[in-house]
């Protein structure tokens, strides 16, 4: 266990997950099944651990943590330490405080895992043995790995190819930590040999990806586990927000912005959401996304299928449509074509504000954080970075006070082989 | 007393069983019924019901002339159950021809998924037949709350994603949820089970109300099995 006073434990780690559902400004539509098809809502009864499920549809504000897997928090040195990043401060010389919440420094790399552990102890508690799931740069796949291995159960991981070729350090990890390790579209899966078949080539997405393990879930009664997009797998993310808010108190700070990066919403919707439903005080919330993957610039707000087979029940969110294939940028966990639908519903009303950036000025932010703080940021979370320079930027030209919070969702250790290559790709003249 | 609300599709399973069922379900003790109009496309609602519509448009064009008939063998409460997406352009029409065969109430299960910018509107708009308000736990309390004293007859809530699913739910914490922000008489459904309808009214609620479990009750055994399953269902009611 690591060793944490145990007072700043029960004051800081929650005993409760918070779900915003209910805090939400405007209903947050229902999944939907598909015209003229079966039932994708009763399919979720055979693919996703039954407790997840009555998690999901039980819209409660608050659900206590299980005993099990608040232990298993702790064994994974929950709360993770928040920061204030002075050396970026002094560099960037703006009237602001930063300050970011570390979720790198959990075992597995970044944030993933506090739904991880999560969902398998449900599965472990169901009975089931065996989980499947989709991973895009591999902190999702690693975070199950990582909780399989926790409760002993076998873990068959479906990696997006691109990332799959792109990321072997991951991919050892996930091995390491005992997951079998599948390049989607695979073989495995009749929803990889169709891709494959269209497109030999096919590098891969998290659809597919999702869509593959799906159906292996499905084939052999496994059961699958949810990386982002569900209503619960943001509230279990919700750790991280309740963890900073406590920590900020601590420290006698008031947060005026917030600021995430998003793929599916997990990272964002963990960080933010018990800031945007709890707290009462007029504050600002900042998504960044990557300009690679437009999907707040171009997507569209309607009902579309969160996989690429449409196996799973149509969601109502921000989406580039399920065909989608991004191109093969480093930060594989924001190639997702979809996003959480309370997300979809915040930024759609106008609570949350989203900037979406391009991988140069990414890789900017993630060596000037590197070189003042010392941590290298995964590329993904490099994106919230990079919205915070401008930010700050920014109210050194208004001359405005602020204190800005980001969650540095995970580090990039394992992604240095990809910052070399983008950095001789984006080399200046 | 607690309710027993009853949802049929109009024309189905045919034009004249739909009316034989109509005057079983009253004599079975039945407090409401509420009457599916088949939608273009039944978005919110779950296999079984999505089926009866189906089914209901190829046996039957005649959804109004069956709406009047309704109204003329019931003494019970008669509410319309209509997707807002069929008639948001002529919701003035609409309404009149509810006036007309003489509808106690409009459900619109969309209204607040897809309206919700514009409810009060229509709220006001269909002032005289009156609103049954349709709810479920995605919805903010603060909406929730403020609505319910608006919802003629009492409020709906439905526990599941889509009518007649059988997805596993904390009954007891969703019931008592939406106990605690409806100031109206609170009917509970969605996909209800006997265990369920117990608990539903054990937390609460002021009333059930079922629909998949009755077009079952019909493609299992006609208006014989459903008169059997209201019987039991209004023991239960009874009973708690």
């Amino acid at each position: 266990m690591v060793n944490v006073p145990k007072k700043y434990l029960d004051e800081v780690l929650p005993n409760c997950w918070y779900n915003i559902v209910p805090d939400l400004p405007r209903p947050l539509p229902p999944p939907m099944d598909p015209p003229e098809a079966s039932s994708r809502i009763e399919l979720l009864k055979r693919i996703l651990p039954r407790e997840l499920l009555k998690q999901e549809f039980t819209v409660e504000r608050f659900v206590k943590i299980p005993d099990e897997v608040r232990e298993k928090y702790e064994v994974l040195g929950r709360p993770t330490p928040l920061y204030r990043a002075r050396a970026l401060e002094d560099l960037l010389d703006a009237p602001v405080k930063i300050f970011f919440k570390f979720e790198g420094a959990l075992p597995s790399g970044s944030h993933k895992v506090n739904t991880a552990v999560a969902q398998a102890f449900y599965a472990h508690a169901e009975g089931v043995d065996h989980v499947t799931t989709e991973t895009g740069a591999g902190q999702w796949g690693a975070a199950v790995a990582l909780a399989s291995a926790l409760y002993s159960l076998r873990a068959t991981i479906f990696m997006v190819k691109a990332s799959y070729d792109q990321k072997p350090g991951r991919r050892a990890l996930m091995e390491f930590y005992g997951a079998e390790v599948v390049p989607s579209p695979s073989r495995l899966t009749r929803t990889g040999v169709e891709v494959l078949t269209k497109n030999p080539e096919h590098p891969g997405s998290l659809g597919v990806a999702i869509s593959e393990a799906i159906e292996y879930a499905l084939d052999n009664d496994f059961r699958y586990v949810m990386g982002s997009v569900l209503n619960a797998v943001l509230m279990h993310q919700s750790v991280i927000g309740l963890e900073a808010m406590r920590q900020l108190e601590v420290m006698g700070e008031e947060p005026d912005v917030l600021v995430a990066c998003v793929g599916g919403g997990s990272n964002f919707g963990g960080f933010a959401y018990p800031f945007i439903g709890l707290k009462k005080r007029k504050m600002e919330f900042v998504a960044a996304g990557a300009a690679e993957v437009p999907k707040f610039s171009r997507g569209a707000y309607k009902y579309d299928f969160p996989d690429a087979e449409g196996v799973l029940p149509m969601l109502k969110m921000i989406t580039l449509g399920r065909d989608f294939v991004p191109p093969p940028i480093y930060s594989g966990g924001l190639r997702y074509h979809g996003l959480a639908p309370s997300l979809s519903l915040l930024i759609a009303s106008g609570v949350v504000k989203w900037v979406e950036y391009g991988e140069r000025e990414v890789l900017e932010a993630a060596r000037i954080f590197a070189k003042t703080q010392g941590i290298v940021p995964a590329p993904e979370s490099a994106h919230a970075i990079r919205a915070v320079i401008d930010l700050a930027r920014r109210a050194k030209d208004n001359g405005e006070r602020k204190v800005i919070i980001f969650n540095l969702s995970g580090h990039g250790l394992l992604d240095i082989e990809n910052y070399r290559e983008m950095m001789t790709k984006y080399r200046g003249p | 007393m607690k309710l027993l609300v009853a949802y049929f599709t109009v024309g189905y399973p045919t034009e004249s069983k739909f009316v034989e069922l109509l005057r079983e379900a009253e004599s079975c003790g039945v407090d409401a019924v509420e009457l599916g109009i088949p939608p273009k496309f039944a978005k919110y609602d779950g296999p079984l019901i999505r089926r009866s519509y189906e089914r209901a448009r190829k046996v039957s064009a005649n959804c109004w002339g069956l709406l009047r008939e309704a109204r003329k063998i019931l003494d019970i409460p008669m509410i319309v159950l209509a997707y807002l997406d069929d008639y948001s352009e002529a919701f003035d029409d609409f309404l009149n021809r509810l006036r007309e065969v003489g509808a106690d109430s409009l459900l619109l299960p969309d209204l607040l998924i897809d309206y919700v910018d514009s409810f009060e509107e229509y709220l006001e708009k269909a002032r005289d037949v009156g609103l049954t308000i349709f709810t479920n736990p995605s919805m903010p309390d603060k909406l929730i709350a403020k609505i319910s004293p608006s919802s003629k007859l009492f409020l709906y809530y439905g526990l599941r994603p889509a009518t007649g699913t059988s997805i596993p739910v904390d009954v007891v914490a969703l019931v008592r949820r939406a106990r605690q922000l409806v100031k109206n008489r609170l009917v509970v459904g969605f996909g209800l089970s006997p265990n369920d309808v117990v608990k539903v009214l054990k937390n609460g609620a002021d009333g059930i109300a079922v629909g998949s479990l009755l077009i079952r009750a019909i493609e299992e055994g006609g208006v014989e099995e459903v008169s059997r399953v209201l019987k039991e269902l209004r023991g239960v009611i009874d009973g708690v």
